[in-house]
């Protein structure tokens, strides 16, 4: 055989144009993709119980999240308003309350102005049961006559403060009590509750990357033979690795959508009595489930801590094994 | 150019045990050897180089013109897709079919699914088990498994085949056959080189032989050498 023919006969091997090792590549991308799935699923019980640890762990930081999410919705209500009781003296007289609901009417910061008479303060007051008892024993009305004043939406601190100060300095003002503190508390607990979503998220994050990278450990200590075989009839080190890294995608993306499910649940178990206590307040507050963007967010980074898992442990384990 | 070329090849490893020291010799393309020698003599050693397994300590292995001391490493998968290569326990995946075995290399190599069947059942065809793609290895005989080794190792076309004791599990009668099988591709081109101590089975086949003995090779090193045919 001349040697023209026999290199022929050998180049036949890497006959392939690029365009064919184009689509060859992302065909083995295609079917890596679903056969690691694929064999995910022909041990359910193991994967399962991977799957589930991932869940867990993404659920407690979803469950904060979801938490400070509606508390904040909360305290944006609150926060806007700014909304001040102004308690007037008990001396005060009928024409007296009229001009000083004007007077107060009229300042540039004061959207609404509502007067409640004392008569009508008990009668709101007697309507919360329990108490109209006691008060009959009371030879008069006890309760102030009480102006509530709005500001308009968006008012900032100082000029609040700047109100507060001109409604205090008119006759029969008694005192001003600005719903604010509380609100001022709430807002810094929810600060806290956000830096600890944060921390429990890092952490769990990082508890997620070594689940995924030993039980992708242990599935490459499982297929030794396969991974040495395929390396002696010439598959490059990425052709090796490929179907541990879709693994630990897959192991990742379906822990972040159970998490999902697992929030669902939650918030389904949680919406019925949220919303008792919130008639019980008087208040327009329903729990709301985790947004649309967040959730994409979640499974997004769920996947991508399932592949950062896999990617450390082939790094490791991967590189050990040679023909 | 000569399909393989070692020059004074000496490989010690961190042991300490030199398995070869300033081994010599060209395989011409189309040429079919044997390498013999005793056990421990450096016959699988030798062949490792050849596929890059190992890399020489001194000296220089060249296979179809790359020198695999200087190949960088990530070229190396390409270099073992020219060369197929056979062994003793045939190292072959029980947990997958006969044809799925034997299409592992096209497989990798990014071959389309048309072409890779038409391949893999040429090359059972070619080893006599066309009828069992379907079966997985471990229901077939000791020969049959290594002759699932033999179409793996030719799948892809090689220009150079290596075989490391192909027949050592294997009663006589199968040796020859499956012997006989690697004579065939030499007869289309194939470069042929087999590693084994069945001396008799050597000398019935009349080719030209390597011999080894303690990791220096004592006869067959000159292709104008008489003597190296035995």
């Amino acid at each position: 055989m001349s040697e023209k023919q026999v290199s022929q006969q050998g180049a036949s091997a890497a006959k392939l144009g690029a365009g064919d090792k184009f689509s060859a590549y992302f065909r083995n991308h295609q079917m890596v993709a679903v056969e690691s799935l694929a064999k995910l699923l022909s041990t359910p019980a193991s994967s399962l119980l991977t799957w589930l640890v991932i869940a867990i762990a993404l659920t407690l930081p979803g469950a904060l999240y979801m938490a400070v999410n509606n508390l904040q919705q909360l305290s944006g209500h609150f926060e806007a308003s700014g909304q001040m009781t102004v308690f007037l003296t008990t001396d005060i007289r009928e024409a007296d309350t009229t001009s000083l609901r004007l007077k107060v009417g009229s300042l540039d910061q004061v959207n609404k102005v509502v007067y409640v008479s004392p008569e009508q303060a008990l009668e709101e007051f007697t309507q919360y049961g329990g108490i109209s008892e006691a008060l009959s024993f009371l030879d008069e009305n006890p309760l102030p006559a009480v102006l509530l004043v709005e500001p308009p939406l968006g008012i900032d601190k100082d000029e609040l403060n700047v109100l507060v100060a001109q409604i205090k300095s008119f006759k029969h003002v008694d005192s001003v009590q600005v719903d604010m503190a509380w609100v001022e508390r709430l807002l810094a607990l929810l600060a806290l509750a956000q830096r600890l979503v944060a921390v429990v998220g890092v952490l769990l994050a990082l508890a997620i990357v070594l689940v995924v990278g030993n039980t992708i450990r242990l599935s490459i200590a499982a297929r030794t033979e396969e991974i040495r075989v395929i390396k002696l009839v010439g598959g490059t080190n990425a052709y090796v690795r490929r179907p541990f890294l879709y693994s630990g995608f897959w192991y990742g993306a379906i822990g972040g959508l159970l998490a999902w499910l697992m929030l669902g649940l939650c918030w389904i178990l949680l919406q019925g009595p949220v919303a008792d206590i919130a008639t019980l307040y008087g208040a327009d507050f329903y729990l709301q489930p985790l947004p649309f963007e967040p959730t994409c967010w979640l499974i997004l980074s769920a996947s991508l801590l399932g592949l950062i898992g896999s990617w450390w442990s082939v790094k490791r384990h991967l590189v050990a094994i040679e023909p | 150019m000569p399909m393989v070329r070692f020059d004074r090849v000496s490989k010690r490893y961190p042991s300490g045990n030199e398995a070869l020291s300033g081994v010599s010799f060209e395989l011409a393309r189309g040429e079919m050897a044997f390498l013999t020698g005793h056990s421990g003599a450096g016959k699988s050693t030798l062949l490792k180089l050849m596929m890059r397994m190992e890399v020489p300590t001194r000296g220089e292995v060249v296979v179809d013109g790359s020198n695999l001391s200087r190949l960088r490493e990530g070229l190396v998968p390409y270099h073992r897709r020219k060369v197929g290569v056979v062994f003793q326990n045939h190292q072959l995946l029980f947990d997958r079919s006969v044809f799925d075995n034997v299409a592992l290399p096209l497989l990798i190599a990014g071959t389309s699914l048309k072409e890779t069947g038409r391949r893999v059942r040429a090359a059972l065809d070619k080893v006599g088990l066309l009828g069992k793609e379907k079966l997985n290895p471990i229901q077939l005989s000791g020969g049959e498994q290594q002759r699932i080794g033999i179409a793996r190792a030719v799948v892809n076309k090689p220009a150079l085949l290596i075989a490391d004791e192909p027949t050592g599990n294997l009663d006589p009668e199968l040796s020859a056959e499956i012997m006989n099988l690697f004579c065939e591709f030499q007869q289309v081109g194939v470069t042929v080189l087999i590693a084994t101590h069945d001396i008799a089975l050597v000398e019935r086949m009349n080719k030209r032989r390597l011999i080894l003995q303690d990791g220096q090779m004592i006869a067959g090193n000159h292709t104008d050498n008489g003597a190296a045919y035995v």
